[in-house]
């Protein structure tokens, strides 16, 4: 074990005190002189074609400001996915119910919000389609009708609702089925999910007075926004800077751009400051949720227990526009298992709702729900111990993964024995109680990574990054740099950073801050840690590699006596002849690094209601190193519970005629209290990563993908039901105790047929 | 049309004219710029616009401004001394209680209102207290620890 003086340690949050006191400032928290504030008018129609809009009504309304609609845009189509699908605001169609038609900025909210209703719109109603298997017939209506014009677009399966197409091959799989001893099909189907963020979308935007313009935002990914506002906006990049207030919280949501380009072009229309905050009822309908997820599984068993062959068709529903990539139903097919043949199939279709967004690895929550009840369903139908069936199947170093890419050092056996030993399974002690496992995987996430770091005259050092702090990333970052330099974690400031002053990153999202970006600091750091050396070697006499670093201080190896302290060579470095020292760093992709978890649950049901209680849950993840040991537990804890949510409570209903969320305001939309939880138990299983920073592997993501599968098969443990569509809610539940099938059944010919099977 | 108001704010007396509309949270933040208190929900729903309102704890959103005439207001901002934090603010910090934060404030509100009330409890029993108090990030796992930490400490200094 590495002897750490900063890192695996327990440290504050740099930000805590800001935050509990108050005085951290999100984006709704910005007020400027003479701001107008903004609100938008959704469409009412699931697919319409917009025949004529009045706002000579709003317009005239004191107190308003000025009044938008997309002709007022460039004719520009952008995208968030890989497809350029959509315009920022409806032109001459509507796609969704919720869709923003037109926008109105005003002296106060109220009198916006009485000017949107103001505003008289006349649509053509057009055929609309809301259930994704049926927009895959050949009879169903067309969402986009000319969707071979969307830049991005580049294949065709004869059906024009299948946006995308993502696939995964190898070995023999037809004949893999039929030399297996057993097979096994099933489908399993998640629900739509919101978010949850407690922070409500909020941007301010301002026109400059040498023309360029000012986005106050709540973001995850500032450039990203940058380059999406100047393509809607068809001005160039440089003339936008993107400010990152405070997050309060994204999960992927607020990975892009979202609503800042309304109040934007509201700036440029009147010259002023505009605000715009979302309600709760907008946060539901009128952003990127995820939508409901259909996983078809079916696998070849030998009788010894080994896994021989895996098909997996997913539908991801995307809505109406590609809001997100659905891909990651693909490469999480295999679970974290070793799977010689297999053929792995990801449609995203697209319907008439509102489109798909980002949430905390979109997709694989449904997928490992869906491989990881399978997994316990074929084990307990084999006759095997589910964990020995994983065990027995688990991918090992050196095992092909489905990408091609060899399996590097992991931790996974590791987190499968830190189940077993710690949560004691089996145990099963009373009637009506059970556990289930499930297995989770991902990887750490990889994208440009940038990081400047200069030394003070005083000795600490400042951190540029353009990384927006999520879940005390910041802290991390520092604290590597900190470990690096020997200092302090309060001997390292970090910059609060703009697009305008720091070198372009990738998002804060998909784990990649401490894998990547951490990286890059820890370079940084290095390069600063050798200019100084050269410093001190040449003030001491030495030569560098004679001098040693604790304390703050380089001092000779053979005599510390002899040595500079931090702020001796912080002030010395300004007027010496290599100048102040800065070490920068800037790196594009990581190796492929693998992390998995384990999960427990116990759980017990109330056969008269179906009703689920989960009474214990844990989970073992390998984190390679813990750079900061109770933000490592934060995420790993946060992940869980919004994975119990999924599980149990959340279901973003639509309506099955016209699209619309019917559960818009957290009332309806049930996440965790923490009434609803037991205290989750955490072990961190270290195996170090031979690539990230001193060993660290990303952390947040797999946390929240276990809970439904390890939830879902301790109800099968303690009555003996399987249910295979989420939430796994007391109906679900009741309703398979008394005996009616959960067979998911649907025509898998469809699909075949679309990829012209 | 906006009608006069007076009431105390973390121990200043104010005067000020409000539309009969408002929001105490609105007022809060738009006029007293006092943006520790968070709107999220603004339906009661998600905790994090809880303040003290006569030493009570109250969902500010769902409090009229002009309701609160001639009563004492206690936000965020004026929990702790000005010498130092109060021992809530302290044990959050100290046990990571907060991630993105923005639910934080609201939480604090509604456990120091609950600790008042209940010196000693149990787990559950703080788990309950803060039950009205949406968090997406932490899993309330830290949360907790750090009421039940509060506690010990403002017990030890009874």
């Amino acid at each position: 074990m590495v002897d750490f003086k900063v890192l695996e340690q327990n440290l504050p949050r740099i930000d805590a005190r800001d935050k509990v006191t108050g005085r951290a400032v999100y984006a709704s928290d910005v007020y400027l002189p003479g701001m107008l504030m903004c609100k938008l008018l959704p469409s009412t129609h699931a697919h319409a074609r917009i025949i004529s809009i009045d706002t000579s009504k709003a317009e005239v309304l004191q107190g308003v400001r000025s009044v938008i609609t997309g002709q007022d845009f460039p004719d520009i189509r952008f995208g968030s996915g890989a497809l350029k699908d959509r315009y920022i605001m409806a032109r001459d169609e509507v796609f969704y119910i919720g869709e923003p038609v037109a926008a109105v900025a005003a002296d106060d909210e109220i009198t916006a919000q009485e000017a949107i209703d103001l505003i008289e719109i006349v649509y053509e109603e057009l055929p609309a389609v809301i259930d994704p298997i049926t927009a895959l017939t050949a009879d169903a209506p067309p969402v986009h009708s000319d969707v071979s014009d969307f830049e991005g677009y580049g294949f065709s399966v004869g059906n024009s609702n299948v946006c995308t197409l993502l696939d995964a091959d190898r070995g023999d799989v037809d004949q893999a089925f039929n030399s297996a001893d057993r097979v096994f099909e099933e489908t399993y189907r998640s629900q739509g999910i919101n978010q949850g963020f407690l922070e409500p979308m909020a941007c301010v935007t301002n026109v400059e007075a040498n023309g360029r313009l000012t986005v106050w935002a709540s973001t995850q990914g500032p450039y990203q926004i940058r380059t999406q506002l100047a393509g809607v906006l068809d001005i160039p990049l440089s003339s936008i800077k993107v400010i990152p207030m405070e997050l309060g919280g994204g999960f992927g949501a607020k990975l892009r751009l979202a609503f800042e380009a309304f109040p934007a072009l509201l700036s440029f229309k009147t010259g002023r400051p505009v605000k715009l905050i979302n309600s709760r009822e907008e946060v539901f309908t009128l952003n990127g949720p995820r939508l409901p997820v259909t996983n078809y599984l079916k696998t070849g068993v030998n009788n010894d227990g080994t896994i021989v062959a895996r098909e997996a068709y997913s539908i991801f529903d995307v809505g109406a526009y590609l809001g997100a990539g659905p891909n990651s139903g693909v490469g999480h097919g295999l679970g974290a298992y070793n799977i010689p043949n297999f053929r792995l199939r990801s449609f995203g279709v697209y319907t008439n709702k509102i489109y798909v967004g980002s949430y905390r690895a979109s997709g694989v929550a449904d997928m490992t729900f869906a491989v990881e009840s399978h997994t316990d369903s074929i084990a307990r139908q084999m006759g095997i111990d589910p964990w020995e069936f994983r065990m027995q199947n688990a991918i090992k170093e050196g095992d092909v993964s489905v990408s091609g890419a060899r399996m590097p050092k992991n931790g996974l056996l590791e987190t499968l024995q830190a189940i077993k030993d710690n949560f004691g399974l089996p145990k099963k002690s009373a009637e009506d109680r059970g556990v289930g496992i499930a297995v989770c995987e991902w990887r750490s996430g990889s994208g440009p990574s940038t990081a400047s770091i200069s030394v003070n005259e005083d000795g600490t050092v400042s951190l540029l990054t353009g990384s927006v702090d999520i879940s005390g990333s910041d802290t991390s970052l520092a604290a590597i740099a900190a470990e690096t330099l020997g200092l302090t974690l309060d001997e390292v400031i970090v910059a609060k950073r703009d697009t305008d002053l720091a070198p372009f990153t990738g998002p804060s999202g998909g784990s990649r801050i401490v894998y990547s970006q951490g990286t890059a600091v820890h370079r940084a750091a290095e390069t600063v840690r050798e200019r100084l050396y050269e410093l001190a070697a040449e003030r001491l006499g030495v030569q560098p590699d004679a001098l040693s670093l604790a304390g703050g201080r380089i001092f000779i190896e053979d005599d510390p006596n002899q040595g500079l302290s931090f702020k001796q060579l912080g002030a010395l470095s300004v007027n010496s002849r290599g100048g102040p020292i800065i070490g920068t760093s800037s790196l594009s992709n990581m190796p492929y690094d693998p992390v998995f978890s384990t999960q427990a649950a116990e759980v017990i049901v109330d056969r008269a209601t179906g009703q689920v209680k989960v009474t214990r849950y844990m989970q073992a993840q390998d984190v390679g190193v813990a750079i900061n040991p109770m933000s490592v537990e934060g995420q790993l804890e946060g992940g869980v519970v919004q994975g119990i949510g999924r599980a149990l409570t959340e279901d973003m209903q639509l309506d099955a005629e016209t699209g619309a969320v019917r559960t818009s305001s957290l009332s309806t939309y049930l996440m965790p209290l923490a009434v609803d939880l037991p205290e989750i138990e955490n072990v961190l299983v270290k195996v170090p990563s031979s690539d990230g920073p001193f060993g660290a592997r990303a952390v947040a993501e797999p946390p929240g993908f276990g809970p439904p599968a390890a939830i879902a098969n301790a109800i099968f443990d303690a009555v003996g039901v399987r249910v295979r569509e989420l939430p796994l809610s007391g109906e679900r539940v009741l309703s398979a105790l008394q005996g009616e099938s959960s067979e998911i059944r649907w025509d898998l010919d469809i699909l075949k047929k679309s990829e012209g099977m | 049309m906006k009608k006069p108001l007076q009431l105390t704010v973390n121990g200043e007396p104010k005067q000020i004219l409000v539309e009969p509309y408002s929001s105490l949270l609105d007022m809060l933040r738009d006029e007293f710029r006092l943006t520790g208190t968070k709107k999220g929900c603004d339906e009661g729903d998600c905790g994090a616009c809880t303040i003290f309102l006569n030493g009570k704890s109250v969902t500010s959103c769902m409090v009229l401004a002009h309701s609160a005439h001639d009563s004492e207001v206690i936000t965020i901002e004026g929990l702790g001394k000005s010498d130092g934090m109060h021992p809530v603010q302290q044990a959050f910090v100290d046990y990571g209680g907060l991630q993105c934060g923005f639910c934080i404030p609201g939480l604090i509100m509604s456990a120091t209102a609950f600790l008042n009330e209940h010196p000693d409890p149990t787990e559950e029993e703080v788990r309950f207290g803060i039950g009205g108090n949406l968090c997406r990030c932490t899993g309330y796992n830290k949360v907790v620890e750090a009421v039940l930490a509060a506690a010990r400490d403002m017990n030890s200094k009874r």
